[in-house]
Protein backbone atom coordinates (compact mmCIF):
# COMPACT_ATOMS: atom_id res chain seq x y z
CA UNK A 1 0.00 0.00 0.00
CA UNK A 2 2.79 2.45 0.79
CA UNK A 3 4.68 1.74 -2.42
CA UNK A 4 1.47 2.61 -4.39
CA UNK A 5 0.60 5.65 -2.54
CA UNK A 6 4.25 6.80 -3.48
CA UNK A 7 4.06 6.03 -7.25
CA UNK A 8 0.85 7.44 -7.52
CA UNK A 9 1.69 10.96 -5.68
CA UNK A 10 5.11 10.96 -7.43
CA UNK A 11 3.63 10.41 -10.91
CA UNK A 12 0.90 13.49 -9.99
CA UNK A 13 4.61 15.59 -9.02
CA UNK A 14 5.97 14.50 -12.13
CA UNK A 15 3.41 15.82 -13.81
CA UNK A 16 2.36 18.70 -12.07
CA UNK A 17 6.55 19.90 -12.96
CA UNK A 18 6.06 19.35 -16.58
CA UNK A 19 3.33 21.39 -16.53
CA UNK A 20 4.82 24.12 -14.86
CA UNK A 21 7.75 24.37 -16.95
CA UNK A 22 5.94 24.45 -20.03
CA UNK A 23 3.42 26.65 -18.79
CA UNK A 24 6.13 29.22 -17.45
CA UNK A 25 8.78 28.81 -20.15
CA UNK A 26 7.55 27.65 -23.63
CA UNK A 27 11.07 28.19 -24.74
CA UNK A 28 12.42 25.86 -22.83
CA UNK A 29 9.70 22.56 -23.77
CA UNK A 30 12.21 21.91 -26.50
CA UNK A 31 14.85 21.37 -24.63
CA UNK A 32 14.37 18.24 -22.29
CA UNK A 33 13.57 19.66 -18.95
CA UNK A 34 15.68 19.18 -15.45
CA UNK A 35 15.22 15.99 -14.11
CA UNK A 36 11.34 15.90 -12.72
CA UNK A 37 11.53 15.59 -9.20
CA UNK A 38 14.47 17.11 -8.06
CA UNK A 39 13.76 16.14 -4.20
CA UNK A 40 13.01 12.61 -3.30
CA UNK A 41 11.15 12.67 0.19
CA UNK A 42 10.82 10.58 3.44
CA UNK A 43 8.95 10.31 5.93
CA UNK A 44 10.19 7.94 8.86
CA UNK A 45 8.26 7.21 12.47
CA UNK A 46 10.78 5.98 15.31
CA UNK A 47 10.78 5.78 19.10
CA UNK A 48 13.57 6.28 21.30
CA UNK A 49 14.92 3.57 23.07
CA UNK A 50 17.39 3.06 25.52
CA UNK A 51 20.10 0.68 25.27
CA UNK A 52 23.40 -0.11 26.84
CA UNK A 53 26.44 -0.27 25.13
CA UNK A 54 29.96 -2.34 25.72
CA UNK A 55 31.06 0.47 28.10
CA UNK A 56 27.60 -0.18 30.22
CA UNK A 57 26.83 3.31 29.33
CA UNK A 58 22.71 4.43 28.52
CA UNK A 59 22.45 4.93 25.27
CA UNK A 60 19.31 6.23 23.45
CA UNK A 61 18.77 5.22 19.62
CA UNK A 62 15.72 5.49 17.70
CA UNK A 63 14.29 2.80 16.86
CA UNK A 64 11.37 1.95 13.43
CA UNK A 65 8.33 2.69 15.13
CA UNK A 66 6.81 -1.13 15.39
CA UNK A 67 3.71 -0.83 17.66
CA UNK A 68 2.47 2.26 19.38
CA UNK A 69 0.55 2.66 22.53
CA UNK A 70 -0.97 5.48 23.97
CA UNK A 71 1.36 7.62 25.92
CA UNK A 72 4.47 6.91 23.41
CA UNK A 73 6.50 9.29 21.99
CA UNK A 74 7.10 9.18 18.56
CA UNK A 75 9.94 10.67 16.36
CA UNK A 76 8.61 12.23 13.30
CA UNK A 77 11.65 12.80 10.52
CA UNK A 78 11.07 13.78 7.18
CA UNK A 79 14.26 13.74 4.62
CA UNK A 80 14.18 15.82 1.55
CA UNK A 81 17.51 14.91 -0.56
CA UNK A 82 18.74 16.45 -3.73
CA UNK A 83 19.11 14.69 -6.38
CA UNK A 84 19.78 16.87 -9.30
CA UNK A 85 22.90 18.26 -10.04
CA UNK A 86 21.46 21.90 -9.23
CA UNK A 87 21.03 23.44 -6.34
CA UNK A 88 17.07 23.78 -5.30
CA UNK A 89 15.82 26.89 -3.23
CA UNK A 90 12.51 27.85 -1.22
CA UNK A 91 12.36 24.42 0.21
CA UNK A 92 9.94 23.78 2.58
CA UNK A 93 8.28 20.80 4.65
CA UNK A 94 5.07 20.90 5.41
CA UNK A 95 4.00 18.04 8.15
CA UNK A 96 0.62 17.69 10.17
CA UNK A 97 0.78 16.56 13.43
CA UNK A 98 -0.73 13.43 12.88
CA UNK A 99 -4.66 12.81 14.07
CA UNK A 100 -4.78 11.51 17.84
CA UNK A 101 -1.13 12.62 18.56
CA UNK A 102 -0.45 15.58 20.47
CA UNK A 103 2.96 17.83 19.72
CA UNK A 104 5.42 17.89 21.96
CA UNK A 105 6.43 21.57 22.89
CA UNK A 106 10.07 22.75 22.09
CA UNK A 107 10.56 19.41 19.48
CA UNK A 108 10.57 20.94 16.20
CA UNK A 109 13.74 21.22 14.79
CA UNK A 110 15.78 21.67 11.38
CA UNK A 111 18.71 22.62 10.53
CA UNK A 112 18.95 26.28 8.96
CA UNK A 113 15.49 26.40 9.06
CA UNK A 114 12.48 28.73 10.11
CA UNK A 115 10.05 26.64 11.60
CA UNK A 116 6.14 27.60 12.26
CA UNK A 117 2.96 26.45 13.11
CA UNK A 118 -0.43 26.45 11.84
CA UNK A 119 -3.78 25.39 13.91
CA UNK A 120 -5.56 24.71 10.33
CA UNK A 121 -3.20 23.62 8.02
CA UNK A 122 -3.31 26.96 6.37
CA UNK A 123 -2.43 29.68 8.35
CA UNK A 124 1.09 29.63 9.65
CA UNK A 125 3.10 32.06 12.54
CA UNK A 126 5.76 31.47 14.84
CA UNK A 127 4.75 30.14 18.04
CA UNK A 128 4.58 33.16 19.75
CA UNK A 129 2.54 34.81 17.55
CA UNK A 130 0.11 32.04 17.01
CA UNK A 131 -3.11 33.46 18.50
CA UNK A 132 -6.45 31.37 19.40
CA UNK A 133 -9.48 33.13 20.84
CA UNK A 134 -11.07 31.61 23.31
CA UNK A 135 -14.98 31.21 23.90
CA UNK A 136 -15.13 33.81 26.26
CA UNK A 137 -13.88 36.27 23.63
CA UNK A 138 -10.54 36.22 25.25
CA UNK A 139 -7.59 36.00 22.99
CA UNK A 140 -4.59 34.08 23.94
CA UNK A 141 -1.39 32.59 22.78
CA UNK A 142 -2.04 28.90 21.12
CA UNK A 143 -0.93 25.82 23.11
CA UNK A 144 1.56 23.69 21.72
CA UNK A 145 -0.72 20.67 22.40
CA UNK A 146 -3.01 22.64 19.69
CA UNK A 147 -0.71 22.38 16.60
CA UNK A 148 -1.92 20.31 13.99
CA UNK A 149 0.38 21.35 11.46
CA UNK A 150 4.60 22.59 11.20
CA UNK A 151 6.12 24.27 8.27
CA UNK A 152 9.79 24.44 7.96
CA UNK A 153 11.17 26.82 5.38
CA UNK A 154 14.77 26.44 4.66
CA UNK A 155 16.91 29.62 4.76
CA UNK A 156 19.78 28.20 2.34
CA UNK A 157 19.16 26.50 -1.30
CA UNK A 158 19.78 22.50 -0.52
CA UNK A 159 23.44 21.78 -2.79
CA UNK A 160 22.84 18.52 -4.89
CA UNK A 161 23.49 15.06 -2.84
CA UNK A 162 22.61 17.31 0.01
CA UNK A 163 19.35 17.04 2.00
CA UNK A 164 17.16 19.04 4.51
CA UNK A 165 16.26 17.33 7.48
CA UNK A 166 12.96 18.09 9.52
CA UNK A 167 11.67 16.46 12.51
CA UNK A 168 9.58 16.69 15.78
CA UNK A 169 7.99 14.34 18.36
CA UNK A 170 4.80 13.53 19.04
CA UNK A 171 2.74 11.71 21.95
CA UNK A 172 -0.33 9.00 21.07
CA UNK A 173 -2.75 10.41 22.93
CA UNK B 1 -44.76 10.60 85.95
CA UNK B 2 -45.21 8.34 82.97
CA UNK B 3 -48.13 9.24 81.74
CA UNK B 4 -49.50 8.83 78.52
CA UNK B 5 -51.57 10.89 76.55
CA UNK B 6 -54.98 9.62 75.37
CA UNK B 7 -54.51 8.16 72.38
CA UNK B 8 -50.90 8.16 72.04
CA UNK B 9 -49.33 4.34 72.07
CA UNK B 10 -46.16 3.53 72.17
CA UNK B 11 -43.74 4.65 69.84
CA UNK B 12 -40.46 2.49 69.28
CA UNK B 13 -37.27 4.34 68.95
CA UNK B 14 -35.97 4.13 65.27
CA UNK B 15 -32.89 3.33 64.67
CA UNK B 16 -31.58 3.42 60.74
CA UNK B 17 -27.88 2.05 61.26
CA UNK B 18 -26.19 2.57 57.78
CA UNK B 19 -22.34 1.49 56.68
CA UNK B 20 -20.99 4.41 54.81
CA UNK B 21 -19.90 3.07 51.67
CA UNK B 22 -16.23 4.34 50.74
CA UNK B 23 -17.02 7.21 48.50
CA UNK B 24 -17.55 6.10 44.48
CA UNK B 25 -15.06 7.64 42.75
CA UNK B 26 -12.77 4.63 41.98
CA UNK B 27 -12.76 3.34 38.57
CA UNK B 28 -10.71 5.87 35.99
CA UNK B 29 -7.22 5.35 36.88
CA UNK B 30 -6.08 7.57 34.28
CA UNK B 31 -7.03 9.18 31.07
CA UNK B 32 -7.38 6.61 28.12
CA UNK B 33 -5.87 6.44 25.15
CA UNK B 34 -6.52 5.63 21.60
CA UNK B 35 -8.92 3.01 20.85
CA UNK B 36 -6.65 -0.28 19.96
CA UNK B 37 -6.44 -0.74 15.95
CA UNK B 38 -6.88 3.09 15.02
CA UNK B 39 -4.14 3.85 12.08
CA UNK B 40 -2.05 6.72 12.85
CA UNK B 41 -0.95 8.37 9.06
CA UNK B 42 1.46 10.86 8.36
CA UNK B 43 2.31 12.53 5.36
CA UNK B 44 4.43 15.17 4.47
CA UNK B 45 5.08 17.80 1.77
CA UNK B 46 7.46 19.26 0.12
CA UNK B 47 7.74 22.31 -1.95
CA UNK B 48 10.71 24.35 -3.73
CA UNK B 49 11.94 25.90 -6.74
CA UNK B 50 14.20 25.34 -9.54
CA UNK B 51 15.25 27.10 -12.34
CA UNK B 52 12.18 29.31 -11.11
CA UNK B 53 9.97 26.59 -11.19
CA UNK B 54 7.60 25.80 -8.27
CA UNK B 55 7.55 21.80 -7.52
CA UNK B 56 5.37 20.00 -4.69
CA UNK B 57 5.87 16.34 -3.59
CA UNK B 58 4.42 14.17 -1.47
CA UNK B 59 6.43 12.18 0.88
CA UNK B 60 5.78 8.20 1.50
CA UNK B 61 2.89 7.52 3.73
CA UNK B 62 3.95 5.95 7.26
CA UNK B 63 1.25 4.15 8.96
CA UNK B 64 1.03 3.12 12.58
CA UNK B 65 -1.08 0.97 13.72
CA UNK B 66 -2.39 1.36 17.65
CA UNK B 67 -1.79 -1.85 19.60
CA UNK B 68 -3.81 -3.11 22.37
CA UNK B 69 -2.95 -2.11 26.18
CA UNK B 70 -3.52 -4.74 28.43
CA UNK B 71 -4.41 -2.73 31.91
CA UNK B 72 -6.57 -3.22 34.82
CA UNK B 73 -7.32 -1.84 38.17
CA UNK B 74 -9.54 -3.08 40.84
CA UNK B 75 -10.83 -1.14 44.07
CA UNK B 76 -12.42 -2.27 47.09
CA UNK B 77 -16.01 -0.53 47.02
CA UNK B 78 -17.04 -1.22 50.59
CA UNK B 79 -15.97 0.13 53.84
CA UNK B 80 -14.39 -2.48 56.55
CA UNK B 81 -17.43 -4.91 57.54
CA UNK B 82 -18.53 -5.47 60.45
CA UNK B 83 -19.78 -8.83 61.02
CA UNK B 84 -21.11 -11.29 63.83
CA UNK B 85 -19.36 -14.52 64.71
CA UNK B 86 -21.53 -17.53 62.26
CA UNK B 87 -22.88 -14.54 60.04
CA UNK B 88 -23.74 -15.74 56.45
CA UNK B 89 -23.49 -14.08 53.01
CA UNK B 90 -21.83 -11.04 54.43
CA UNK B 91 -20.35 -9.12 51.29
CA UNK B 92 -17.11 -7.25 50.24
CA UNK B 93 -17.70 -4.97 47.32
CA UNK B 94 -15.16 -4.50 44.39
CA UNK B 95 -14.81 -2.67 40.96
CA UNK B 96 -12.95 -4.08 38.13
CA UNK B 97 -11.93 -0.95 35.64
CA UNK B 98 -10.49 -1.97 32.43
CA UNK B 99 -7.95 0.55 31.72
CA UNK B 100 -6.60 -0.40 28.79
CA UNK B 101 -7.68 0.72 25.19
CA UNK B 102 -9.50 -2.28 24.22
CA UNK B 103 -11.99 -4.47 24.94
CA UNK B 104 -10.55 -6.86 27.55
CA UNK B 105 -12.11 -10.19 28.75
CA UNK B 106 -11.18 -10.46 32.79
CA UNK B 107 -10.58 -13.72 34.99
CA UNK B 108 -11.53 -13.02 38.41
CA UNK B 109 -10.22 -15.24 41.38
CA UNK B 110 -11.41 -14.95 45.11
CA UNK B 111 -8.50 -15.54 48.01
CA UNK B 112 -9.11 -15.64 51.76
CA UNK B 113 -7.02 -17.76 53.37
CA UNK B 114 -4.00 -14.78 53.64
CA UNK B 115 -1.60 -14.01 56.57
CA UNK B 116 -2.16 -10.83 59.21
CA UNK B 117 -5.39 -11.29 59.79
CA UNK B 118 -7.38 -13.35 62.67
CA UNK B 119 -9.86 -15.37 60.29
CA UNK B 120 -10.72 -17.14 57.62
CA UNK B 121 -14.12 -15.67 56.16
CA UNK B 122 -15.13 -18.79 54.29
CA UNK B 123 -16.29 -18.19 50.69
CA UNK B 124 -19.83 -19.21 49.49
CA UNK B 125 -21.22 -20.74 46.95
CA UNK B 126 -20.92 -19.30 45.00
CA UNK B 127 -18.67 -16.81 46.49
CA UNK B 128 -18.75 -14.06 43.11
CA UNK B 129 -21.31 -12.08 42.02
CA UNK B 130 -21.55 -9.25 39.51
CA UNK B 131 -23.40 -6.96 41.34
CA UNK B 132 -26.71 -7.06 38.41
CA UNK B 133 -28.91 -4.84 40.16
CA UNK B 134 -26.26 -1.98 41.07
CA UNK B 135 -27.59 -2.65 44.46
CA UNK B 136 -23.98 -2.63 46.09
CA UNK B 137 -25.68 -5.57 47.85
CA UNK B 138 -25.87 -8.84 47.50
CA UNK B 139 -29.81 -9.54 45.85
CA UNK B 140 -31.70 -12.29 43.73
CA UNK B 141 -31.14 -10.37 40.91
CA UNK B 142 -27.31 -10.82 40.92
CA UNK B 143 -25.98 -13.00 38.68
CA UNK B 144 -23.10 -15.42 40.22
CA UNK B 145 -19.51 -15.38 38.36
CA UNK B 146 -18.25 -18.94 36.88
CA UNK B 147 -14.71 -18.27 36.09
CA UNK B 148 -14.13 -19.58 32.22
CA UNK B 149 -18.08 -19.60 31.71
CA UNK B 150 -18.74 -15.70 32.01
CA UNK B 151 -15.44 -13.46 32.55
CA UNK B 152 -16.34 -9.91 32.06
CA UNK B 153 -15.63 -8.58 29.10
CA UNK B 154 -15.21 -4.84 29.79
CA UNK B 155 -14.92 -1.76 27.01
CA UNK B 156 -12.15 0.98 27.35
CA UNK B 157 -12.62 2.32 30.78
CA UNK B 158 -15.97 0.16 31.77
CA UNK B 159 -16.63 -1.52 35.08
CA UNK B 160 -17.86 -4.33 36.87
CA UNK B 161 -18.85 -4.13 40.15
CA UNK B 162 -18.30 -7.31 41.67
CA UNK B 163 -19.35 -9.08 45.01
CA UNK B 164 -17.40 -11.36 47.44
CA UNK B 165 -19.99 -13.61 49.62
CA UNK B 166 -18.34 -15.26 52.44
CA UNK B 167 -20.14 -16.66 56.01
CA UNK B 168 -18.28 -16.11 58.95
CA UNK B 169 -16.35 -18.53 61.30
CA UNK B 170 -18.45 -18.92 64.43
CA UNK B 171 -16.58 -18.34 67.76
CA UNK B 172 -14.51 -15.28 66.93
CA UNK B 173 -13.15 -12.82 69.27
CA UNK B 174 -14.75 -9.29 69.12
CA UNK B 175 -12.33 -6.86 67.13
CA UNK B 176 -10.77 -10.54 64.93
CA UNK B 177 -10.31 -9.61 61.65
CA UNK B 178 -10.25 -11.68 58.28
CA UNK B 179 -8.99 -10.49 55.16
CA UNK B 180 -10.38 -11.60 51.16
CA UNK B 181 -8.43 -10.24 48.10
CA UNK B 182 -10.01 -10.36 44.77
CA UNK B 183 -7.83 -10.84 42.23
CA UNK B 184 -8.47 -10.18 38.12
CA UNK B 185 -6.29 -10.75 35.19
CA UNK B 186 -6.30 -10.07 31.62
CA UNK B 187 -7.28 -12.78 29.24
CA UNK B 188 -5.02 -11.83 26.36
CA UNK B 189 -2.16 -12.62 29.39
CA UNK B 190 -0.41 -10.36 31.88
CA UNK B 191 2.93 -9.92 32.69
CA UNK B 192 5.55 -6.92 33.13
CA UNK B 193 4.53 -3.98 31.87
CA UNK B 194 5.94 -4.12 27.81
CA UNK B 195 5.32 -7.58 27.81
CA UNK B 196 3.85 -8.22 24.41
CA UNK B 197 1.72 -11.02 23.00
CA UNK B 198 2.41 -10.69 19.58
CA UNK B 199 -1.18 -9.88 17.43
CA UNK B 200 -3.05 -11.29 20.01
CA UNK B 201 -4.58 -7.63 20.43
CA UNK B 202 -8.06 -5.96 19.68
CA UNK B 203 -8.41 -6.93 15.74
CA UNK B 204 -5.00 -8.69 15.46
CA UNK B 205 -3.05 -5.53 16.72
CA UNK B 206 -0.44 -6.69 19.05
CA UNK B 207 -1.19 -6.59 22.66
CA UNK B 208 1.30 -4.70 25.06
CA UNK B 209 1.21 -5.68 29.21
CA UNK B 210 0.56 -1.92 30.72
CA UNK B 211 1.61 -0.52 33.87
CA UNK B 212 -0.57 -2.42 36.20
CA UNK B 213 1.03 -5.65 35.01
CA UNK B 214 -2.17 -6.44 33.12
CA UNK B 215 -3.68 -7.54 36.56
CA UNK B 216 -4.67 -6.02 39.46
CA UNK B 217 -6.29 -6.48 43.28
CA UNK B 218 -7.66 -5.66 46.22
CA UNK B 219 -8.06 -6.36 49.38
CA UNK B 220 -11.36 -6.11 51.79
CA UNK B 221 -11.82 -7.06 55.02
CA UNK B 222 -14.13 -8.17 57.87
CA UNK B 223 -13.72 -7.20 61.30
CA UNK B 224 -15.79 -8.93 64.23
CA UNK B 225 -17.93 -6.27 66.01
CA UNK B 226 -20.16 -6.99 68.21
CA UNK B 227 -21.96 -3.96 69.39
CA UNK B 228 -25.41 -3.57 70.17
CA UNK B 229 -27.54 0.14 70.62
CA UNK B 230 -29.93 0.25 73.43
CA UNK B 231 -32.17 3.07 73.44
CA UNK B 232 -34.12 4.00 76.49
CA UNK B 233 -36.98 6.56 76.02
CA UNK B 234 -38.88 8.47 78.98
CA UNK B 235 -41.63 11.02 79.03
CA UNK B 236 -42.49 13.95 81.04
CA UNK B 237 -45.73 15.41 81.13
CA UNK B 238 -46.32 19.61 82.18
CA UNK B 239 -49.92 20.70 82.04
CA UNK B 240 -51.03 24.30 81.85
CA UNK B 241 -51.78 24.17 85.50
CA UNK B 242 -48.58 23.36 86.96
CA UNK B 243 -49.65 19.59 86.77
CA UNK B 244 -48.82 16.57 85.01
CA UNK B 245 -51.68 15.99 83.33
CA UNK B 246 -52.13 15.00 79.66
CA UNK B 247 -54.53 17.33 78.44
CA UNK B 248 -54.85 19.87 75.16
CA UNK B 249 -52.27 22.29 75.61
CA UNK B 250 -49.73 20.39 78.09
CA UNK B 251 -46.26 19.80 77.07
CA UNK B 252 -44.56 16.87 76.88
CA UNK B 253 -40.66 16.39 77.16
CA UNK B 254 -39.32 13.03 75.54
CA UNK B 255 -35.77 12.28 76.28
CA UNK B 256 -33.81 9.33 74.65
CA UNK B 257 -30.67 8.07 75.72
CA UNK B 258 -28.66 5.78 72.75
CA UNK B 259 -25.63 3.39 74.11
CA UNK B 260 -23.58 1.78 72.50
CA UNK B 261 -22.02 -1.46 73.97
CA UNK B 262 -19.46 -3.98 72.88
CA UNK B 263 -16.21 -3.80 71.06
CA UNK B 264 -17.13 -2.20 67.50
CA UNK B 265 -17.99 0.54 65.90
CA UNK B 266 -21.79 1.50 64.66
CA UNK B 267 -20.95 3.23 62.13
CA UNK B 268 -23.39 6.11 60.80
CA UNK B 269 -25.86 5.75 63.42
CA UNK B 270 -28.97 7.86 62.51
CA UNK B 271 -31.85 8.07 65.17
CA UNK B 272 -35.15 9.41 63.55
CA UNK B 273 -38.11 9.43 66.23
CA UNK B 274 -41.87 10.33 64.88
CA UNK B 275 -44.27 13.32 66.49
CA UNK B 276 -46.89 10.97 67.94
CA UNK B 277 -50.38 12.20 67.03
CA UNK B 278 -52.32 14.39 68.12
CA UNK B 279 -49.25 16.55 68.98
CA UNK B 280 -47.18 19.17 67.90
CA UNK B 281 -43.42 19.66 67.80
CA UNK B 282 -42.43 22.53 69.94
CA UNK B 283 -40.04 25.03 67.83
CA UNK B 284 -36.36 25.02 69.30
CA UNK B 285 -36.68 22.12 71.88
CA UNK B 286 -34.21 19.98 70.52
CA UNK B 287 -30.99 19.05 72.56
CA UNK B 288 -27.99 16.67 72.29
CA UNK B 289 -26.14 16.22 75.25
CA UNK B 290 -27.27 19.50 76.39
CA UNK B 291 -26.60 21.17 73.38
CA UNK B 292 -29.40 23.23 71.32
CA UNK B 293 -29.54 21.96 67.77
CA UNK B 294 -31.51 24.41 65.35
CA UNK B 295 -34.89 22.54 64.51
CA UNK B 296 -33.36 22.94 60.32
CA UNK B 297 -32.26 19.60 58.86
CA UNK B 298 -29.92 21.45 56.07
CA UNK B 299 -27.71 22.96 58.57
CA UNK B 300 -24.02 21.84 59.48
CA UNK B 301 -25.44 20.90 63.25
CA UNK B 302 -26.60 17.21 63.88
CA UNK B 303 -29.93 17.35 63.37
CA UNK B 304 -32.99 18.75 62.89
CA UNK B 305 -37.30 18.50 62.60
CA UNK B 306 -38.58 17.41 59.37
CA UNK B 307 -41.95 16.96 58.20
CA UNK B 308 -41.37 15.18 55.01
CA UNK B 309 -42.84 11.92 54.87
CA UNK B 310 -43.90 12.87 57.87
CA UNK B 311 -43.25 14.89 61.01
CA UNK B 312 -40.48 13.12 63.00
CA UNK B 313 -37.16 15.26 64.99
CA UNK B 314 -33.86 13.59 63.18
CA UNK B 315 -30.36 13.51 64.12
CA UNK B 316 -27.52 12.08 63.42
CA UNK B 317 -25.23 10.63 66.11
CA UNK B 318 -22.51 9.36 63.55
CA UNK B 319 -19.97 6.84 64.47
CA UNK B 320 -20.56 5.05 67.88
CA UNK B 321 -18.51 2.86 69.76
CA UNK B 322 -19.10 2.04 73.43
CA UNK B 323 -16.01 4.88 74.77
CA UNK B 324 -18.72 7.87 73.02
CA UNK B 325 -20.62 6.93 75.74
CA UNK B 326 -24.45 7.31 76.15
CA UNK B 327 -26.06 10.08 73.75
CA UNK B 328 -29.27 12.04 75.53
CA UNK B 329 -31.62 13.62 72.72
CA UNK B 330 -34.32 15.76 74.08
CA UNK B 331 -36.98 17.53 72.34
CA UNK B 332 -41.03 18.83 73.41
CA UNK B 333 -44.44 18.69 72.11
CA UNK B 334 -47.32 19.70 73.02
CA UNK B 335 -50.70 18.15 73.08
CA UNK B 336 -53.40 19.21 70.60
Amino acid sequence: MHKGTWSLLATLATLGAVQAVAASDPASASTPAEPQGCITVKSVAEIEQETVNDKGERVKRLVPAAKVVPGMEVIWTVTASNVCAQAVGNVTIDNPVPEHMRYVPDSALGAGADIVFSLDGRRFAAAEQLRVRDADGSERTARPDEYTHIRWLFRNPIEPGRMALARFRAVLK
Amino acid sequence: MHNKPKGLGSRPVQFALALIALAGVAGRAEALGVVAGTQIENTAQVSYTIGGTSVSTASNTVALTVAEVLDVVVTLQSATTSVSPGATDQVLVYRVTNTGNASEGFRLALTSVLGGDEFDPLPAAPAVYFDTDGSGALTAADTPYTPGANDPVLAPDGFVTVLAVHDIPSGLANGARGFARLEVAALTGTGAPGTVFAGQGAGGTDAVVGTSGADGEATGQYVVADITLAAVKSATVTDPFGGSRPVPGARIRYQIVVTATGSGVATGVSFLDPIPANTSFVPGSITLNGNPLTDSTADADAGGYTTTPSAAVQVALGDLTQASGPQTLVFDVTIN
